[in-house]
């Protein structure tokens, strides 16, 4: 990591500073961290996608519901960040169940008969605007973090920085999806989960209750996103809106990934985590967010269906 | 029929409000009989976006005239009293510029003072260059205010782009006084307009100081993560580092700066995120020894501030600040300006205003809660002296607190320079 050669100031142009593979290791260590917790965040909104066939925009919402109970939780009893886990997820299970069985089953029942149901669309934006608003009123706009015993903990390997939570970030990242794959290929629940989604009448005519299934997935998605929340807390701030920095990224990596892929969603957050990290290097990081793009629009086209999507008609 | 009906209510209406208005003004005439008046038309944003900020200017106005009032108004014109016609912008340039033609033709008020808002200030100034009349500009940091050649606008509050210069003259104080040698500067900045108006400036001020500019890094204020800027940071180097952040940028790079350890002699925000006061409830620790710049904090070394403050305070439940106090002193001036004209001819209050020197210690407790010693304007209409401050975030009894460091601070407070 050394300097520029000095040549007095020098026009914008002129401003290189030498890229050497230490820094290079370093972002990509970084990167695939980052990915790693992206692609934790963009899990639950597949999952939803991949059962219900339906692009959940109140995903970052629950993402900001999980941030603060975890927030308030470590806030109130201090607690290590990952102990809580074991009452967020609960909380977060129950209340996507029930925000699926009261908010958006009505609306999935009256568009029954109908192939794509843009209505629930709409419902879990109305979902989004209410669930931002609602903490607005009750906790303020303001920026909260809370310090946790692993806040700006760092393992060294050689000079190599990790920071704590995001190592444990992405332990618990490997072992989230591990889980699921498990939970969805061997449980019975699991099995119903996945006959649903292949064909939802089909499965409704083996006797599988495609609303309990769907009110179970998505009650999964959203503790999912109470996990993203214990994971990002402890070096992350939370705010009302805090899932909008997340919304959009979460769509891309879907996309990506292939609509309704595990494993897609996982590499998915990895790429975009390692492009935002290796391209700042060579240009400014505002460009960072074109190559992004062009990655994804680059990846549809040679693969519209996404890296890991089927294809198929949904 | 029903049509003519509706034309006499609506006469009718007009009349009641013309009546009313008409109570109103001789109601306040009559209020200040006695001594002669001096009518001060007050633009300001009363509704809308800005009415937070505009009230609070208001309530500086109102107290800074009830004092000079109270202490015998105007001695070279008999004892005349300043009476304040406040009108309301709404925030909103059309509006501002009508409001200020009827203040001048019905009100006719011999001065105006105003706008807050740059958008309103630019319009309003033009109707006053217009018709003549003297226009006191407390709070307006467009830099084009003063720079269209206008005769009668005064400016008081510092230019947008001396917000740079300042943090420039500090690092050159810093450097003579501590011996430390700085050499290479970063520029991290959001990457909207704010952001990269002030690298313009920076970009400018580094080559004129001699400093070489290391990185040159705009990032969107929205990102969700901050490591790979903070990564370019510490490959760089840079012994100086100025940042132009909004809150939730300005807390990621700082938490993220510090899990990372990367450090630099100098690290200075420009106001914006690093001023907000979740920036140093969520940083803690990480943000101690980081400076900021500001027009005026509560803590400067000018003792008339904390009596003052409490009176506000008790008054309004706010504590004064930097644009408040801004507006307290332009009434100050404009009195001052009234004293030395001996008349309310706007072409010799306008050449008093010219000539204004005011200084600290003269018993003009407007002057004397400045951050800087003296008010003169220059040949566009410009406070010369108009400044900023720095402060530094310290820990203050287990709390981050901004202590005031740069140009003038409390007795032994100094700056910890450089960072450790």
């Amino acid at each position: 990591m050394s300097r520029a050669p000095s040549r007095g100031p020098a026009p914008r142009d002129t401003i290189k500073s030498e890229v050497t593979l230490e820094a290079i290791i370093q972002a990509i260590i970084n990167g695939s961290m980052t990915g790693a917790y992206y692609g934790l965040a963009a899990l639950g909104l597949t999952l939803i996608f991949g059962v219900i066939k339906v692009i959940n925009f109140a995903h970052g919402s629950l993402l900001m519901v999980g941030m603060f109970a975890a927030y308030w939780i470590i806030h109130l009893t201090g607690w290590h960040p990952y102990a809580v886990l074991f009452l967020v997820i609960p909380m977060l299970f129950v209340f996507g169940y029930a925000l699926q069985g009261i908010v958006i089953k009505p609306v999935l029942e009256a568009q029954r008969e109908v192939r794509e149901p843009t209505e629930v669309i709409i419902v879990t934006t109305g979902v989004w605007y209410v669930l931002d608003n609602l903490a607005l009123m009750l906790f303020g706009a303001e920026f909260r973090t809370v310090k946790t015993s692993i806040t700006g903990q760092v393992f060294f390997l050689g000079d190599y920085f990790l920071p704590k939570p995001q190592v444990y970030g992405v332990v618990i990242t490997i072992l989230t999806s591990g889980l699921l794959l498990w939970f969805l290929k061997y449980t019975r629940m699991g099995k119903s989960i996945r006959a649903a989604s292949l064909d939802r009448d089909t499965a409704s005519l083996m006797g599988i209750n495609q609303y309990r299934v769907y009110n179970i997935a998505f009650g999964i998605g959203a503790a999912i996103a109470g996990i993203v929340g214990c994971v990002l807390i402890p070096f992350y701030y939370v705010f009302p809106s805090v899932g909008v920095v997340f919304d959009v990224k979460c769509f891309i990596i879907v996309v990506l990934g292939g609509l309704g892929s595990i494993p897609g969603a996982l590499i998915g957050g990895v790429i975009v985590g390692l492009i935002e990290s290796i391209f700042p290097m060579f240009m400014t990081s505002t460009w960072t967010e074109l190559i992004v793009y062009a990655v994804f629009m680059a990846v549809l086209f040679i693969r519209p269906a996404g890296l890991f999507g089927e294809k198929r008609d949904w | 029929m029903k049509k003519r009906t509706f034309r006499l209510t609506k006469l009718s209406i007009m009349v009641f409000a013309l009546a009313c208005s008409l109570v109103f003004v001789s109601g306040t005439s009559v209020m200040a009989a006695g001594a002669k008046e001096i009518k001060i038309g007050n633009l300001l944003p009363l509704s809308g976006p800005s009415a937070s900020v505009g009230i609070q200017n208001q309530w500086a106005i109102e107290l800074a005239t009830e004092k000079i009032n109270k202490a015998g108004g105007i001695k070279a014109l008999g004892g005349a009293k300043l009476v304040n016609i406040f009108t309301d912008s709404k925030g909103d340039p059309n509006v501002g510029a009508t409001a200020a033609e009827q203040l001048i033709n019905t009100d006719k008020v011999v001065l105006i003072s105003g706008a807050w808002n740059s958008a309103v200030t630019k319009p309003s100034t033009q109707v006053a260059e217009r018709y003549g009349i003297p226009y006191v500009v407390p709070v307006s940091v467009n830099d084009a205010i003063t720079e269209r050649g206008f005769k009668y606008t005064f400016r008081l509050a510092a230019k947008d782009s001396w917000w740079a210069r300042d943090q420039f003259r500090f690092l050159d104080d810093m450097k003579k006084a501590t011996k430390t040698e700085l050499k290479t500067i970063a520029f991290v900045y959001e990457n909207g307009d704010w952001g990269s108006g002030m690298k313009e400036q920076w970009t400018k001020l580094a080559a004129q100081f001699g400093y070489q500019i290391v990185l040159d890094e705009p990032y969107p204020s929205t990102a969700s993560d901050l490591t790979p800027v903070v990564m370019k940071i510490k490959a760089a180097k840079p012994d100086v580092l100025l940042l132009t952040s909004n809150a939730a940028d300005a807390i990621l790079l700082t938490n993220t700066m510090a899990t990372y350890k990367v450090k630099a002699k100098a690290i200075i925000g420009t106001g914006g995120g690093h001023a907000d006061p979740s920036f140093r409830q969520t940083t803690g620790k990480n943000c101690e020894n980081m400076f900021d710049v500001v027009e005026w904090e509560t803590d400067l070394n000018r003792p008339q501030i904390p009596a003052l403050n409490q009176e506000f305070k008790a008054l309004h439940k706010f504590d004064l600040a930097g644009e408040s106090v801004d507006a307290f002193a332009s009434v100050y001036v404009i009195a001052d300006a009234l004293e030395r004209a001996k008349s309310t001819d706007p072409k010799k209050l306008r050449d008093a205003l010219a000539a204004t020197n005011l200084c600290v210690g003269k018993g003009k407790l407007g002057i004397d809660i400045l951050s800087y010693d003296c008010v003169t304007f220059d040949q566009t209409g410009q406070n010369k002296n108009a400044g900023i401050v720095l402060v530094q975030f310290r820990d203050v009894n287990g709390t981050m607190e901004r202590v005031t460091v740069w140009p003038v601070a409390r007795k032994g407070i100094k700056p910890i320079f450089p960072m450790p």
